[in-house]
């Protein structure tokens, strides 16, 4: 059984995002990511987050980019999500780039 | 007995408040690392929102609310102070003095409109690259962390998160993440860490604190700590950092960069300063209740006259004894009330700053304001009329005076204009000077100005100073341009009507290429002075004794031997004298042994001739009334003891009318 729903070109995260589970979600992004041109990532606001799960998003960016394809994350970060951003002190060196991607906004809040 | 309105309390507090932060930002803005000022200005705006919501004015509260977290940032580093975020601050202080002055106002459009400006000054000084420098305060340890755990780390059971946290909880500290390790999903091992960390670190901690940190993973991981110097040192010892390197862990990654420029000084909590420790030991009265003890003392004072003009009939020694006990202390009560009313200029001076950091801003010129003198102290009353002309006069220095920076450049100047404001005391009066090193006044346009609007004939023969003051006539202006700030030649008249009305007079100078200065001299004081009573003819009048320099007295012969003349040699020169008896036209003949008092304004002398000098008299002004608002010669009136009114003279006008007598009677040869 799939540890996300993929649904067109969205996909749906598990709860868990976390490094005991974050090999499964790596499998499925990749797949994800190579049957669509524009992936929608969903998270549930109460996901369990650490740092596994924003590396692993970030070298989706990476991957995405190389290939020409659009990821993106279908609500701004909040929740668990925002404050693992904000405890790993990855928010604080944001590009705009980084800000659109992890806030849809041109600034923080 | 009645109690003070506590939102009226509470609006002289804001606005004492709102000073205060506007005196920060303006310190701030010349120098932006000042982390003093920043702690200032923060403080003001906390206080100010806590007031505002105690007291129910909650709009004042929410808006203060976002310049507190803007300064909050700045305070703890996350964003630097810059002078697009003062300036916005500023605006936004004005928008606060709106809320403060009529909470109910529709306000909501404006408070958006600065707010938005406020978040662009706020994310546009926003610099993620530069981690909050940040300087140590003493005894204080300034630290610069990087360092990479193992990339077996998380699967092996070692949560970065909880470190950074124990980071956090050691002192203001900054932590940036560093992606750039990060490899393609594809590539990607998901339990291996990547991520590194750069952290700055403001503690009173010890070095070994940030080894306690990573105690567990210590032996596997990379840790550099660089101990970084306070910026003087550093900036004299560039070296150091290498030295420093040194103290890093043995295959520790590339050192950090030199330690940047100066950072922004640490937090301090607010001292409590002798100034703050005096100020708990002021009262503080609302100033129309000074303005009531005014009154009473001068009612007093004549009161007093009235009872040594009845002891002085009477052979009763006793009250003759109270009657001079009664003007002794009237006498110290009034100078100690005079004193309670005088206040230093720097109020005055302080709003200046704010117009001409503003005044740059619009016209694009650097303009410097220095202000000298700011402890002299005058009445308050004169200070509060002194402000509108003043700013008319600074507002034309800036706008027409100063040249651009590319026109100064051009004349060989420093590319910044500069403003003098000077205030000092002489004989009585407060001298109060507004200095440019601008362009000067172009005195071939003022006279074509003036002979084509008809105020002077074609060719007329004026002196410098006669010219200048032209530029003092309603609708005046030889600006080539009308701008926002000045130029329509409205302002200029209002100055001269405010000063005369302060019995106060205007001297210009300029020089061509070199700037122009224009001083006011003023009273010290519009309620009680020190004169001298005399008599011409039938009529009492008093001389304010300040401009008194002697009196002398005029014999008979010498009056007859000068008719004509009306000069008197006083000790090698000659000075000009009025009669005023003839000036008064009392039609009584003069006493046999007349009296000339010579008075004084700066360097100017004049004599009076008088009948008689009674003496010095505790002189309470009174205004004249609107009737005699074109009377030149006199300045006010008071009531002397048996009921009588007496007119003051303006000394003013008397010695520019016997100077221009002089100049008269010397053109006639």
């Amino acid at each position: 059984m799939p540890a996300s729903d993929a649904k067109e070109d969205c996909l749906h995260l598990p709860q868990n995002l976390t490094v005991r589970a974050i090999t499964i979600v790596q499998q499925e992004m990749l797949q994800f990511l190579d049957k669509t041109a524009s992936a929608t990532i969903e998270l549930d606001d109460d996901c369990q987050v650490d740092i596994s799960f924003l590396q692993l998003m970030e070298a989706a960016r990476i991957y995405a980019g190389t290939a020409g394809k659009h990821i993106a994350l279908a609500r701004p970060a909040s929740g668990p999500t925002l404050d693992v951003l904000k405890c790993s002190g990855i928010l604080e060196g944001m590009s705009a780039d980084d800000l659109q991607f992890w806030l849809h906004q041109g600034g923080i809040q | 007995m009645s109690f003070p309105d506590p939102i009226a309390v509470f609006r002289t507090e804001a606005a004492e408040l709102l000073e205060q932060i506007e005196a920060g930002l303006l310190d701030l803005n010349v120098n932006l690392g000042d982390k003093d000022q920043v702690d200032a200005v923060f403080r003001g705006l906390h206080t100010l929102k806590g007031s505002g919501a105690m007291f129910g004015f909650d709009a004042l509260a929410a808006f203060t609310h976002h310049c507190e977290t803007a300064f909050d940032r700045v305070r703890k580093g996350e964003v630097p102070a810059t002078q697009e975020l003062v300036t916005a601050v500023l605006e936004a202080k004005d928008h606060m003095r709106a809320l403060v002055d009529t909470p109910n106002g529709n306000h909501e459009a404006t408070g958006e409109a600065l707010l938005t400006s406020l978040r662009a000054a706020v994310d546009g000084a926003k610099n993620p690259g530069a981690a909050s420098p940040a300087k140590a305060a003493p005894g204080q340890n300034h630290f610069k962390i990087r360092f990479s755990l193992p990339q077996s780390a998380m699967a092996n059971g070692t949560n970065p998160l909880p470190l950074l946290d124990e980071l956090r909880e050691l002192g203001e500290c900054t932590i940036v993440a560093d992606r750039s390790a990060i490899p393609a999903l594809d590539l990607l091992a998901p339990t291996d860490l990547y991520i590194s960390w750069e952290v700055e670190l403001l503690t009173t901690q010890p070095r070994s604190a940030i080894d306690d940190v990573f105690i567990f993973v210590m032996d596997e991981m990379q840790l550099e700590v660089i101990t970084v110097e306070a910026p003087a040192a550093a900036a004299k010892t560039p070296t150091k950092t290498e030295t420093l390197v040194a103290e890093a862990r043995p295959g520790a990654a590339a050192p950090f960069a030199a330690p940047q420029a100066a950072a922004p000084a640490p937090i301090a909590p607010a001292p409590i300063d002798a100034k703050q420790k005096k100020a708990s030991e002021n009262v503080r009265v609302p100033a129309e209740k000074l303005d009531e003890l005014m009154d009473r003392v001068g009612e007093l004072v004549i009161a007093q006259s009235r009872l040594s003009q009845l002891a002085g009939g009477s052979g009763d020694l006793q009250l003759r004894a109270v009657s001079e006990d009664v003007e002794r202390l009237s006498g110290e009560l009034r100078d100690t009330m005079m004193v309670l009313r005088m206040v230093p200029v720097t109020q005055l001076f302080g709003r200046f700053r704010r117009l001409v950091h503003d005044l740059a801003h619009e016209t694009g010129k650097t303009i410097e304001l220095v202000t000298e003198g700011e402890s002299t102290e005058v009445d308050k009353s004169v200070i509060e009329r002194l402000a509108d002309p003043l700013v008319h006069l600074v507002r034309n220095s800036c706008d027409h005076g100063l040249e651009t920076p590319e026109e100064r450049l051009a004349a060989g100047k420093s590319a910044a204009g500069h403003i003098l404001l000077s205030a000092r005391q002489q004989a009585g009066e407060v001298i109060i000077t507004i200095k440019d090193d601008g362009r000067g006044i172009n005195k071939e346009r003022v006279r074509a100005k003036a002979e084509s609007s008809g105020l002077i004939a074609p060719n007329a023969n004026l002196t410098d100073q006669e010219l200048y003051q032209l530029i003092f006539q309603p609708g005046f202006s030889t600006a080539q341009a009308v701008t926002n700030l000045s130029g329509r030649g409205v302002g200029m008249d209002v100055v001269k009507r405010t000063i005369d009305a302060l019995r106060g007079t205007i001297n210009v100078a300029s020089h061509p290429g070199k700037g122009s200065e224009i001083s006011l001299a003023i009273p010290l004081t519009l309620a009680i002075i020190d004169g001298l009573l005399v008599r011409v003819g039938d009529g009492r009048y008093v001389i304010p004794l300040s401009a008194v320099e002697e009196c002398l007295e005029l014999s008979i012969e010498e009056d007859m031997r000068s008719r004509g003349r009306s000069f008197i040699s006083l000790r090698d020169s000659l000075v000009p004298f009025l009669r005023l008896r003839d000036l008064f036209r009392t039609g009584t003949k003069p006493d046999p042994f007349q009296k000339v008092v010579v008075i004084s304004t700066g360097s100017e002398r004049v004599g009076l001739v008088v009948d008689q000098i009674i003496g010095d008299h505790q002189t309470v002004i009174k205004g004249m009334s609107k009737l005699h608002h074109d009377v030149a010669t006199f300045s006010g009136a008071t009531i002397l003891g048996d009921g009588d009114v007496a007119l003051i003279l303006d000394v003013g006008h008397l010695v520019a009318e016997g100077q221009q007598q002089e100049a008269h009677l010397r053109a006639a040869g």
